[in-house]
């Protein structure tokens, strides 16, 4: 039931704010959500972590026992939100910070344009003004001499105890960052940054994290050289297992570039494409190969994972590894970065580094897309479009897209490696468009119950558009292909899309990246590159 | 704290169900893990993928791409679900003492 929750009581001592059940949910076109329910959380879990803001779990919080305890979670807050306005302290986003908690009219535009917030049937705590809006009241409680002296009176209503400051941050990974609030605002107040600055606040300040993005992602990924735990060895070996999947699929040996001093391009994968969807390096390398583009991979450990989860929840780790990133570039002598299919990565290289990356550190840095367009465009390969004579949707990665603006590169290689008519847009396509629920981490974060939420509220407006965008065709007997040229969204395609939603099982729809839909065009590729059999 | 019981020792288990302490692997392990991962009898092609995967992380401190796992030991994907129901990474990896895969995979 959607339940209205007013902010001076979000500390309320309810066992859950806000209980979800399946019946809020908006159901998909032959969706039948009427018997289903959520999985019962384990009684043991129960009495020891928080479960008390919707019922999930992203975060693992230990229920505190004793006052001193809870006094501390709210003493360690206080200090941290103290530092996100400083300027000794948030080198990274204090003025969008400062300016995004100062500026907001209340209208709340960005409440429709929450893709969770819809899915969710509108449960209050959801809105992206609501998480905002209780960062600003407890900012003026506790920081401003009007908030101290008349509460209330002053827009000051919210009073910590230890259950705001644990709802507060498991409601900051209620957001997947996709910014499409932002993008809505008449006036630019940016609620996601908001919640990527809380999450820095609970991570940096009081160790608060997931342990996917945290202890397994950004610490795994120093010690290791990827999050993935892959080693340059098993690099190496990846390599090698790559280069004997080209020769099958084309029928001769590319050797993939390794460690190429001053080559032109440093090219940085995900390394989870290399773990996972092995296809994805293995196109690049054969359109790289075929345009005659002077590239190279790097082996050193850092220097051949592109992902970045600082990105998402903590400064210091962000630029540990955005540095690491770039100097694998310079190590190499190569004249510029071009990041592979990852919407965070590139966000994380492209945009956020500029404030890193001066001096000698100033490598241009660069999305792949617009160098696959050109590869299209200049003629060096030939395509044969009806070699992909099937429907194909195009999903917008939102950091590629909203944030960067890079929309029609992609949309010009597919108009010249798909026949005519078999490219159709999702409604709300471009700077518009729905993240596809694996966002800020979401994709990976896969302990407790978190997936079941993940799935059913952050993917739900996902799974409508692509059925919206094949509605004509959902016949299974017509294959079709969900192109999503990031590594995070093709994980949420297969989690949430594939496996939850069944839109393999049901339409026949596959998902995968762009380049794969290149190769499978070109007319010196011998076999379908693309297969529709494997599932990985 | 999660806990397996193999031969009277409680082995510790992280959130998902994998062993926390690799070195705490043992062919009795298996046989533990089997029951709660729906393998109902282990075979000879049970312990084959069992054995490759323990090989390949010895050597590399990770557990191989799927897609090398199955060219590397003759199994179709479909055949390794048929082996071990909750899968490749859930299944064999948990049963042959390897972590939880991380990262964007």
């Amino acid at each position: 039931m959607k339940k209205r929750v007013r902010l001076s009581e979000f500390g309320a001592a309810e066992k859950v704010l806000t209980p979800l059940s399946y019946s809020d949910l908006a159901p998909l076109p032959g969706e039948d959500t009427s018997q289903k329910q959520f999985k019962p959380v384990r009684p043991e879990l129960w009495e020891k972590y928080d479960y008390s803001l919707d019922g999930f779990s992203a975060l693992n919080l230990p229920i505190p026992k004793t006052p001193e305890e809870e006094a501390a979670i709210v003493n360690s807050f206080l200090a941290g939100l103290e530092k996100l306005f400083k300027k000794e302290n948030n080198w990274a986003f204090l003025q969008p910070t400062v300016l995004s908690t100062e500026y907001c009219m209340q209208c709340n535009t960005c409440n429709e344009a929450c893709p969770v917030y819809e899915a969710s049937g509108r449960q209050d705590i959801y809105r992206p003004n609501f998480r905002s809006e209780l960062l600003r009241r407890i900012y003026r409680r506790y920081f401003t001499p009007a908030g101290r002296l008349l509460g209330k009176w002053a827009g000051a209503d919210v009073e910590l105890n230890w259950r705001v400051v644990y709802r507060l941050a498991e409601l900051s990974w209620r957001c997947s960052l996709c910014r499409r609030c932002a993008s809505t605002c008449p006036i630019g107040v940016d609620n996601a940054l908001l919640a990527r600055e809380l999450r820095k606040l609970f991570s940096m300040e009081m160790g608060i994290a997931p342990d996917a993005v945290h202890k397994s992602g950004t610490i795994n990924h120093m010690i290791t050289g990827s999050s993935t735990g892959m080693t340059r060895a098993a690099f190496l070996d990846n390599i090698e297992f790559i280069e004997d999947l080209i020769e099958e699929k084309i029928g001769r040996r590319i050797k993939i570039p390794v460690d190429k001093k001053g080559a032109d391009i440093m090219l940085l994968h995900n390394a989870g494409e290399y773990m996972a969807w092995p296809e994805n390096p293995a196109a690049f390398a054969i359109l790289f190969d075929a345009a005659g583009i002077d590239y190279t991979l790097s082996s050193e450990a850092m220097g051949y994972e592109g992902v970045n989860y600082g990105v998402w929840y903590d400064d210091v780790q962000y630029a540990r590894i955005a540095l690491a990133q770039v100097q694998a570039a310079k190590n190499l002598g190569v004249r510029k970065i071009v990041v592979g299919e990852c919407g965070h990565a590139t966000k994380g290289l492209v945009t956020i580094a500029d404030r890193l990356c001066v001096g000698d550190f100033a490598i241009p840095r660069e999305s792949c897309l617009p160098l696959l367009e050109q590869i299209t465009l200049s003629g060096a390969i030939k395509f044969d479009p009806m070699k992909n004579n099937f429907p194909v949707t195009m999903h917008d990665p939102c950091n590629m897209v909203r944030l960067m603006g890079i929309i029609n590169p992609q949309r010009n290689v597919l108009k010249h490696i798909l026949p005519p008519g078999q490219f159709r847009e999702m409604p709300n396509a471009g700077t518009n468009n729905y993240c596809c629920g694996g966002g800020s981490g979401f994709a990976i974060m896969n302990s407790q119950n978190f997936p079941e939420w993940r799935n059913n509220l952050a993917s739900r407006k996902k799974a409508q558009q692509v059925l919206e965008a094949f509605k004509d065709v959902l016949d299974p007997s017509i294959p079709k292909y969900y192109c999503a040229p990031c590594s995070n969204c093709k994980g949420a395609a297969r989690d949430a899309l594939m496996h939850h939603y069944g839109f393999r099982d049901k339409y026949n729809i596959i998902y995968g990246g762009l380049v794969e839909l290149m190769v499978n065009a070109m007319i010196d590729v011998p076999h379908p590159f693309i297969t529709w059999e494997d599932e990985f | 704290m999660n806990y397996i019981e193999v031969n009277g020792v409680k082995i510790e288990l992280d959130e998902d169900g994998f062993i926390v302490e690799p070195d705490l692997w043992s062919e009795d392990l298996v046989k533990a893990f089997a029951k709660t991962e729906g393998v109902e009898e282990l075979t000879e092609d049970h312990w084959k993928v069992i054995n490759y995967l323990r090989d390949y992380f010895k050597q590399f401190g990770i557990a191989p791409m799927i897609r090398k796992l199955c060219k590397d030991t003759g199994f179709s994907l479909k055949e390794i679900y048929d082996l071990f129901p909750s899968g490749p990474a859930k299944g064999a990896c948990k049963l042959a003492g390897l972590p939880k895969p991380t990262g964007c995979v």
